[in-house]
């Protein structure tokens, strides 16, 4: 049984509308007009237990509101969901201890008390036995480093120690699913390094389902073999991460060195020039002709090293979420 | 249940641990005291009844009045109506725990500090000036007063909560608990006891839940009434309790269903 399924899931929003200046702000005092803006339609997709996946979009594509469907934070406009086996926006209690939502920039910690506090509090909330949770406890602290953390009010601690805090009371009742929007939020390099491990850590130690967001690249990059792709509430792309690329990067790149500068002019010929300092270029080349044109730079320019790669992943979902929804192509 | 017990003891170190709000809050509920009480000493020099009260009785309501208020009116409503509009209510919503149970525990740990301030308060009062105090007769009123004063405080907290529901639809929120805020205290005779007002005035208000908040509590208190008075009271305030609560609870799960989860 997947530990995800959603089909036709749709949700419009009712935002009251309101034109321009104190006149129209008065009139929509006596008689306010709703427009429905959807958020998220028709989408589909399913998630086998112990996946992890990384859920991408622009801003405002709709990816928070379908984690807060699947949450059972939102009901639906209309399509059905099946999380765990339950239908999520029924707030079963059965259901809410096994799935744990991180929102990066939203805390449930209490802000004024020490960390291990709220931790209790979790104990309390989730009905964890003693034993289990001091097991959890001691296991999470060693895995975030968070010792030094746990008796200092939370309002003291660093982004990055807040963050690793939240992730560990997030996932004391060990939830099977996890919801992570945009773990990585605001956090330095090395700090999410340390995240994205303990992330894969948890998906392979208890076989736990992780459908994470995130603008980071580097997040989806080395977390998530499969990516789902949405763009204005619809579905754009689900499958590898690896086939992205190859579906949606209409070039490959060709990375040259010279022996002594060469003109700029003449290297146009072999591809779009992304970078060129004098004896060293990176350039862009139609994926259908890059053995030709690499034989051609080869023949005719002084090469000294050449490497054809491509293009980076960060790179395509960048130009796919830039360019207009009609242009990416249809769902695969 | 323990979760609930947990929350109250996290919340009782949290009021204690905001000592300047906590003192504030203190501040202000004695200048009330302070400024009723000599407002209505000195109407007393003159006569020795105001509107069927003898002084003691008078000045005993208003010091009632002041622990009732730390009671009855100490309310989570704005922290309600913030977390309906801010978003943060999706961080109960999804966990195995009742909101309305988490606000309770949470209240209670707040009245329990404001009580025991409020009783310290009025002891010092009653010391220093010597203030006038009636203490009950009769056996039934120890009974009965205890369960009225907590169903006061249990109808307050439903009737604000209902009202900070309403959050759900109005977007700019704060505006029927403005509103309630404003009216609800004076309706419920924390400044003066109703029976001062018109006759029809106060039929009227008699039909409402807000006099079984403070001023009938305190008439049974004062023991102004016979038994089966304070039996009357006791019986519409459980009355006003479950409409008050069907109600919450039906604006509650429209309210949810509503419910944007703002932010983020």
């Amino acid at each position: 049984m997947p530990a995800i399924e959603i089909s036709d899931l749709t949700k419009e929003f009712r935002v009251p509308e309101k034109n321009p200046g104190l006149w129209n702000a008065a009139k929509s005092l006596l008689r306010r007009r709703f427009r429905a803006i959807p958020a998220v339609t028709g989408l589909n997709f399913s998630i086998q237990e112990g996946e992890l996946v990384g859920f991408l979009g622009a801003n405002g594509a709709g990816k928070t509101t379908t984690l807060k469907m699947l949450s059972g934070l939102l009901h639906p406009s209309s399509g059905t969901a099946n999380v765990l086996g339950y239908t999520p926006w029924q707030r079963r209690t059965a259901f809410q201890k096994q799935f744990s939502l991180v929102m990066g920039h939203r805390t449930q910690l209490w802000w004024e008390l020490p960390a291990q506090e709220t931790f209790r509090l979790n104990q309390e909330i989730y009905e964890i036995p003693d034993a289990q949770y001091r097991a959890t406890v001691e296991e999470l602290v060693e895995l975030l480093e968070l010792r030094d953390c746990m008796s200092i009010p939370v309002k003291k601690l660093s982004l990055g120690q807040r963050m690793k805090a939240e992730l560990a009371v997030s996932i004391l009742h060990r939830p099977k699913l996890l919801l992570l929007d945009e773990p990585t939020l605001g956090l330095d390099v090395v700090m999410q390094k340390k995240i994205r491990q303990f992330i894969l850590e948890y998906n392979r130690r208890y076989r736990a389902t992780i459908l994470l967001t995130s603008h980071n690249m580097d997040d989806v990059v080395e977390l998530c073999p499969r990516v789902i792709l949405i763009d204005h509430g619809r579905l754009l792309y689900d499958g590898s991460l690896r086939q992205v690329v190859e579906r949606y990067a209409p070039h490959k790149v060709i990375r040259a060195d010279f022996n002594e500068a060469v003109s700029p002019v003449e290297l146009a010929r072999i591809g779009r020039i992304a970078q060129y300092q004098g004896t060293r270029a990176v350039l862009e080349v139609p994926r259908g002709e890059v053995s030709p044109r690499a034989a051609d730079l080869l023949t005719h320019f002084p090469v000294a090293d050449l490497t054809i790669e491509e293009t980076p992943i960060q790179e395509v979902v960048r130009r796919l979420f830039t360019q207009a929804p009609s242009k990416a192509a249809p769902r695969g | 249940m323990s979760k609930y017990l947990y929350v109250y003891t996290l919340s009782l170190q949290n009021v204690l641990q905001r000592r300047a709000s906590l003192l504030m809050d203190r501040v202000g509920g004695i200048a009330t005291l302070l400024a009723l009480y000599f407002f209505w000493s000195s109407i007393f020099k003159d006569s020795a009844t105001v509107a069927g009260y003898p002084k003691a009785q008078m000045l005993t309501y208003v010091l009632m009045m002041s622990l009732l208020r730390s009671l009855v009116f100490t309310g989570r409503g704005w922290e309600v109506v913030g977390e309906i509009s801010s978003g943060r209510l999706s961080n109960y919503l999804i966990r195995p725990i009742r909101y309305l149970g988490y606000c309770l525990s949470l209240d209670l740990a707040q009245k329990t500090v404001h009580c025991a301030a409020a009783v310290f308060e009025i002891s010092i009062l009653i010391l220093v000036l010597g203030a006038p105090f009636h203490i009950p007769q009769s056996p039934q009123t120890w009974v009965l007063f205890p369960i009225i004063a907590t169903f006061s405080t249990l109808l307050f907290f439903l009737l604000e909560f209902l009202v900070a529901s309403l959050a759900f639809w109005t977007s700019e929120s704060g505006g029927p608990l403005f509103c309630f805020d404003l009216l609800v205290q004076f309706l419920a005779g924390a400044f003066f006891p109703l029976d001062v007002l018109p006759r029809a005035l106060q039929a009227a208000l008699y039909m409402t839940p807000f006099p079984y908040l403070v001023f009938f509590p305190i008439d049974v208190y004062l023991e102004r009434a016979p038994t089966e008075m304070a039996l009357k009271v006791l019986a519409t305030q459980g009355a006003w309790l479950v409409v008050v609560g069907m109600a919450a609870a039906t604006v509650w799960r429209r309210g949810l269903r509503n419910y944007a989860a703002e932010g983020g």
